[in-house]
Parts: structure tokens; C-alpha cells; sequence
């Protein structure tokens, strides 16, 4: 017989029980023992506080437990970006620090907050890779594989940074034109007439005035005019009068330019510094890059 | 785990329910844990009355030790239950002069002992009867502690936490009692085939 078979056997004297009628009795006069040291029945009130204080303490435990588990995971994702944060792209360390910048943008949910932090970091590995190639004891020519990797990783930065500045200037531009779009449509009041004829003014024929401020406010914004029953675009009334047309475009112009220019000098300057590490200037490259740097900010 | 958590809340809610002098709750530990206290009882001093007898005593002294606001934990209840169980065993063995060896029989008269058997009687099952009186019988010719590790582990289905908690020893000391016990029975059970 093995220990397994006798466990087994051993398992089946659970069968063994006392006699039904035994048990019976027993509970009756075990409910007579504590009925004199007993209460008849918990009122409601004392039922519910026992349920609420039971159901905070079950359930106190595995809240602890998760909330020092989102504390630590807080503070680990805090400390330990301020720590990869010091890691050079030579450090072995260093696919951390991007990884955990790539969680970082990739939960930014403003779409304008992401392209201004991934910006941010590709100027900052940027500079990096800028000071470690300008490190004499680095930039060797027996570690002629490992700046060849580095001077691709700064062109590819420097593009990865060109792309966010693009895509800044676009989310910016459009937030700027929705933001013009919707002043203009607050300022135009409803079924307003713009334009006034009065076929008994005098014998000449019929007399038309049209509102000038109106009309351009309406042509900014991109609505269409009713005349009568007859529903037109703006552009129709427009061709009507070269001054109105004239200042729509100025008005555009002059906006575009307006937000272009920043990000315009960014792209100049990158493209700068990427011919200055191409020349092996890394000192005139890194003071470019910081530039850059003040211009995101 | 949602489970896991019900259960914790339904213990401590009883616990706290006990702690109220709620009698019905008293009534609920009686009904879930008797049969097992009486078993336990029974395979330790082997007679059914006196095995009777100290199942009730063993709820009423836990009453009113619940009373007495000494249980913390509701996972201690069943362990609480096991303690007075084997102290009042040792009362029970001081009292009546020495220690009783325990004798097990399907066929006491006196001592009669509900078995489920919801099986037709064929030769395989009446094998295993036989096997079954066999350990029954060489039961009580154990050692004193490891016949008490057996009953808990093997009978009861009692975990090693719980029973180093009642036998005041630690998990390791045990797991080698438990080892040494099984030795031992499956020793006398051959022994006694032979």
C-alpha cells in the first residue's frame, strides 16, 4: 500500500458522522445554553452598520493594496524618469529613458502638448548625441562603427523633430482658424439684411446698399447669403467688390505669416546644425540646437 | 478573487454578527462545523457518547469564549473550535484517570455511527470496507500526535497553516510529523494484512 492509497482511504472516514437525531437535539438545547446570553435578533440599524463595517473591511485590503500599488507606480515612473533622464545615448541605459518617453507622448492626449514634448526630446537627444560626438576621447577612429550609428541617429532626430515641427504648425494653425472661424460667426447677428434695395428712392431706378462689414465678417467665416428666396455664395457677392476680396486675403495672409515664422526659423536652424555635425563642428551644432530649444519653449 | 473577497466579507460578517451575542450566527458555525468537531473527537478518545458529550461542551465553552470578545479574526474560528476540542480532550483524559485507548468498530451496538453508503454492496466495495476497518483499527494504535495530524490533514481536510496554528507548531515540524505518521499507519495496516 502506498502513503497515496492509505490518504485516499483515510479521506473516506469523512463518511464517518454523528447520528442525525443526536445532532437535532443537540442543536436545540445548545440554541436553549445561549439564549439566556443571547439577543433574540439583530434590529435592522445594528444588521446594517455589521454589513457596512464587514464590507469595509473585506474590501480595505485589496483598495490599500492598489492604492500603494498606483502610488508606487507614480513615484516609480517619476523618479525613474528623472533618472533616465541623465542617460547619455551611449549608456546601455539609454533604451529605457526612450521607451519611457515614448509612454510618456504617446499618453499625452492634447495633440498640440504631444508634438510640443516630442519636440522636446528630440532636440534634447539631439544635444546629446551632439556632446558625445564631440567628445574627443569618443569620436575616435577606432570607434568609427559606433559615431557612424550616432551621426545617423542625429539625422534621424533632427527629422523626427522636423516632422513634430510641421505637424505643430499645423495643429496650431487650424486651432487658430477655428478659433477666427467661430469670433467671426458670434459677431454676425441672425437673419440681419446686408443688402437694401428701395425701387422708390427716386427715378434713376433702384437703389442698393450693401453692409460692407457684414459681408466680410460672412466671407471669412465661409456661410452663404440668401437674397429673396435664392440662396448664394459669398464669393458671387464678392466679385462685386474688389476692396472686400482684397482685405479677406489680407486678413489671411497676414495670420499665416504670423503663425509659420517660429517654426520656420526652427526648421532653418536644424538644418544648420545638421551641416555643422556633417562638418564635425559640434560646438557651433550644440549652441544651434539650443536655440531650437528656446524656440519651443 | 472576486470570490475570494465574498467569502472574507461572509466571515467577517459573521464574526462581527458572533461578537453581537446573535445567536442565529452562533447557530451557523454550529451547523457548518459540528460533524467535523465530532469527528474529531471521536477518532481521538474512540468512544460515541463521551464523543457526543464533548462536542456539545466544545460549542458551548466556544460561545462563550466569542462572548468574552478574545477571537480577532474570523479565519481563527475554525482553529478556536480545534483548541477547545483538544483541551477539552485532555480534561476529558485527566479526568477519567488515564488515557483511553480509542477502539473503532462498525459493529458497536452501543456506539452506533451514521455511514453514507450510497453504493450497492459488490465484492470492490466490500474490499474497501474491509480496508477501511483495517485503518479504523490501527487508528487508535498510533501515536498520540500523529494520530491528531492525521485526523486534521487527512480526515478533516484541515490546511498545514491551520493545523501548526492549533498544535502550536510550526509548518515545517508539521509536514515531518504528517511524513512520519503516514509511515507509521501504512506500517501497522501491512503489519497487520501480513
Amino acid at each position: 500500500m502506498t502513503n497515496l492509497e492509505l490518504i485516499s482511504k483515510l479521506n473516506n472516514l469523512k463518511k464517518v458522522k454523528p447520528d442525525q437525531k443526536w445532532l437535532d437535539t443537540n442543536r436545540e438545547f445548545l440554541l436553549a445554553q445561549i439564549s439566556n446570553s443571547s439577543v433574540g435578533s439583530l434590529s435592522p440599524w445594528k444588521s446594517l452598520i455589521i454589513n457596512l463595517s464587514s464590507l469595509s473591511k473585506a474590501f480595505a485590503q485589496p483598495v490599500y493594496a492598489l492604492g500603494i500599488f498606483v502610488l508606487m507606480l507614480i513615484s516609480g515612473a517619476l523618479l525613474g524618469q528623472q533618472a533616465l533622464s541623465k542617460t547619455k545615448p551611449n549608456d546601455s541605459l539609454y533604451i529605457a529613458r526612450i521607451i519611457a518617453e515614448n509612454v510618456k507622448v504617446n499618453t499625452t492626449l492634447n495633440t498640440e502638448e504631444r508634438n510640443k514634448l516630442a519636440l522636446q526630446y528630440a532636440s534634447n537627444h539631439a544635444q546629446d548625441i551632439v556632446a558625445i560626438l564631440a567628445d574627443p576621447e569618443f569620436n575616435t577612429l577606432d570607434n568609427s562603427d559606433e559615431v557612424a550609428k550616432l551621426n545617423t541617429s542625429f539625422n534621424k532626430e533632427v527629422k523626427t523633430a522636423k516632422s513634430r515641427i510641421s505637424n505643430l504648425n499645423n495643429s496650431v494653425a487650424s486651432r487658430q482658424e477655428l478659433a477666427q472661424k467661430n469670433s467671426i460667426k458670434n459677431s454676425i447677428p441672425e437673419d440681419r439684411d446686408i443688402i437694401i434695395a428701395d425701387s422708390s428712392k427716386d427715378s434713376r431706378g433702384i437703389s442698393i446698399s450693401i453692409d460692407k462689414n457684414l459681408v466680410e465678417n460672412i466671407a471669412s467665416s465661409g456661410e452663404k447669403i440668401s437674397i429673396g428666396d435664392k440662396t448664394t455664395g459669398v464669393s458671387e457677392v464678392l466679385k462685386a467688390s474688389t476692396t472686400i476680396t482684397a482685405t479677406t486675403i489680407d486678413l489671411k495672409s497676414s495670420s499665416t505669416l504670423e503663425i509659420i515664422s517660429p517654426s520656420a526659423a526652427a526648421n532653418t536652424i536644424l538644418d544648420e546644425a545638421q551641416k555643422l555635425v556633417d562638418s564635425k563642428d559640434y560646438d557651433q551644432a550644440s549652441s544651434k540646437l539650443k536655440e531650437v530649444e528656446e524656440i519651443i519653449k | 478573487m472576486p470570490l475570494k473577497l465574498v467569502k472574507k466579507f461572509k466571515d467577517k460578517q459573521g464574526l462581527s454578527r458572533l461578537k453581537s451575542r446573535d445567536k442565529e450566527a452562533f447557530i451557523e458555525v454550529y451547523d457548518a462545523n459540528v460533524e467535523e468537531i465530532n469527528r474529531f473527537v471521536y477518532f481521538k478518545i474512540g468512544n460515541r457518547e463521551e464523543a457526543n458529550d464533548l462536542t456539545s461542551m466544545i460549542f458551548l465553552k466556544a460561545w462563550n469564549h466569542i462572548q468574552n470578545k478574545t477571537l480577532e479574526d474570523a479565519k481563527t474560528l475554525r482553529a478556536l473550535l480545534y483548541k477547545i476540542a483538544r483541551n477539552s480532550i485532555i480534561d476529558y483524559y485527566r479526568d477519567t484517570g488515564s488515557k483511553i485507548r480509542a477502539t473503532f468498530s462498525l459493529d458497536d451496538e452501543n456506539h452506533k455511527i451514521d455511514v453514507e453508503d450510497d453504493k450497492v454492496a459488490t465484492p470492490d466495495r466490500l474490499d474497501e470496507e474491509a480496508n477501511l476497518e483495517l485503518i479504523r483499527r490501527q487508528l487508535p494504535q498510533l501515536k498520540e500526535e500523529y494520530r491528531e495530524v492525521i485526523i486534521m490533514k487527512f480526515i478533516n481536510d484541515l490546511s498545514l497553516e491551520e493545523i501548526a496554528d492549533i498544535s502550536g507548531k510550526s509548518k515545517g515540524n508539521i509536514r515531518v510529523l504528517l511524513h512520519r505518521a503516514l509511515n507509521a499507519l501504512r506500517e501497522l495496516v501491512e503489519g497487520e494484512k501480513k
